[in-house]
């Protein structure tokens, strides 16, 4: 059982190994908010003579975005819809499309047929916050529109499973070590005391 | 139990080694064993974040709201945006991080939030009447635990530029940064484990290889691609 063990944590954990870093890494940059990098100026091209997918603008939520697709794709422009505004009044769509590390935003006339297609690449750093913040809680409906999201969401979760999975093989591993567990349980214990004073500090 | 008198062999693990690879391995158990219940505090909160319509963590509907009025007296004149904030919630009896959500309607008017894990207080003060109005959000412990996944005290791409105004949320973005830094330590020390343990190196630079190779797609191939 335990050479068992030993081997699938260290074959899980070499497995997830970067994708703690992806984490662990993004989570630096989002408490100090700051990505080098991120602040790229948008190159922008007009595209005309566009196809408008009948019933575009009556669609709404998964309608709406599989309708945006037909536009995106006559313009070349792959990746996760963020979201999609409508202005009825002006016959005007707004739709931000994005991937880690590139964002384009596409704004689209449909009375004209045309689109006015403004992206830009926000760098690796900021891909590493774009995967570490998404699927996220935002935007539930529309969320997972894309193969690359449907992906993610997967390996999210089960970067979570095998963390998971890892700490308790390593507990295991770690209680059969004679030698190691009073210091081990020290610092069990210290990590466990910091959190619950500060859960408790912050909840009060 | 043994009563045979027999000297036990130590299991392969149990043979310490010494020096580096010794205070490499501690580094790699002990580190894991700190961070513990950070690591599943942030994992699990994550699962949440990213499963948002699981109905049993719900929370947003089921807050609960409250609102009241204070009397107020005027900060100094001389004080700044965030000490006539503080002053007032000195008055209201609240802590928390201040967060500025609009901009200020004239000088006899302050409006702002006060927020910690689970609560969010909207405070809006006019100082002519010498009245608050306290809006007060609870929400259930998977809120709390949504907002400790998150809650840093400033975000990105903030047009306001909030900054860290309460000493709890600095200790708790140096937690955080610190569970960052330990999983970045006990990867590291994991790997030099595998490394200098001699066996499975095939094995190992196979898991290690598609992990990587999977990452920097997602995070510098993917843009490319599409």
């Amino acid at each position: 059982m335990k050479p068992l063990l030993r081997n699938l944590h260290l074959y899980a954990g070499l497995f997830a190994s970067p994708l703690v870093v992806l984490f662990s890494i993004s989570v630096l940059l989002l408490v100090h908010a700051w990505i080098p990098g991120a602040g790229a100026e948008r190159t922008s091209r007009r595209v005309e003579n566009l196809a408008i997918p009948p019933g575009l603008e009556q669609a709404k939520g998964r309608d709406q975005i599989a309708a945006v697709r037909g536009v995106l794709g006559q313009l070349g422009v792959g990746g996760e819809v963020g979201f999609v505004r409508h202005f009825p009044a002006e016959r005007r769509l707004t739709v931000a499309v994005l991937l880690p590390g590139a964002d384009t935003n596409v704004e689209i006339d449909l009375a004209a047929r045309t689109a006015l297609v403004a992206a830009r690449t926000t760098g690796a750093w900021d891909a590493t916050v774009f995967l570490h913040k998404m699927p996220g809680p935002h935007n539930v409906n529309i969320r997972g529109n894309s193969v690359f999201m449907q992906v993610w969401r997967i390996l999210a979760d089960a970067t979570v499973g095998l963390i998971l999975f890892l700490t308790l093989s390593g507990l295991y591993l770690w209680a059969a070590l004679r030698a190691e567990r009073r210091t081990g349980l020290a610092f069990l214990g210290a990590g466990a005391a910091s959190l619950a004073t500060l859960v408790y500090a912050l909840v009060g | 139990m043994h009563s045979s008198g027999e000297p036990i062999a130590p299991a392969a693990a149990e043979i310490a080694p010494s020096g580096f690879p010794r205070w490499n391995r501690r580094l790699h158990f002990h580190g894991g064993l700190y961070f513990l219940f950070f690591t599943w505090l942030f994992a699990l909160t994550g699962l949440l974040l990213n499963h948002s319509a699981w109905e049993f963590a719900r929370f947003w509907p089921d807050r609960k709201v409250t609102t009241s009025e204070h009397a107020l007296r005027s900060p100094p004149a001389t004080a700044s945006l965030l000490e006539a904030a503080r002053d007032v919630c000195r008055q209201i009896g609240l802590e928390g991080e201040i967060e500025w959500v609009t901009n200020r309607p004239d000088a006899q008017r302050l409006e702002f939030r006060v927020n910690r894990p689970g609560v969010q207080v909207e405070i809006k003060t006019d100082f002519a009447s010498g009245r608050a109005t306290v809006r007060r959000t609870a929400v259930n412990a998977w809120g709390i635990a949504h907002h400790l996944h998150s809650f840093t005290g400033v975000r990105v791409n903030d047009p306001r530029r909030n900054q860290r105004d309460w000493i709890v949320t600095t200790a708790w973005a140096l937690a955080m940064d610190a569970v960052a830094i330990g999983l970045l330590v006990v990867v590291a020390s994991g790997i030099v484990m595998w490394w200098c343990g001699g066996g499975q190196r095939r094995g190992g630079a196979i898991a290690l290889g598609l992990g990587t190779a999977l990452c920097a797609f997602l995070v510098f191939g993917l843009r490319w691609w599409s």
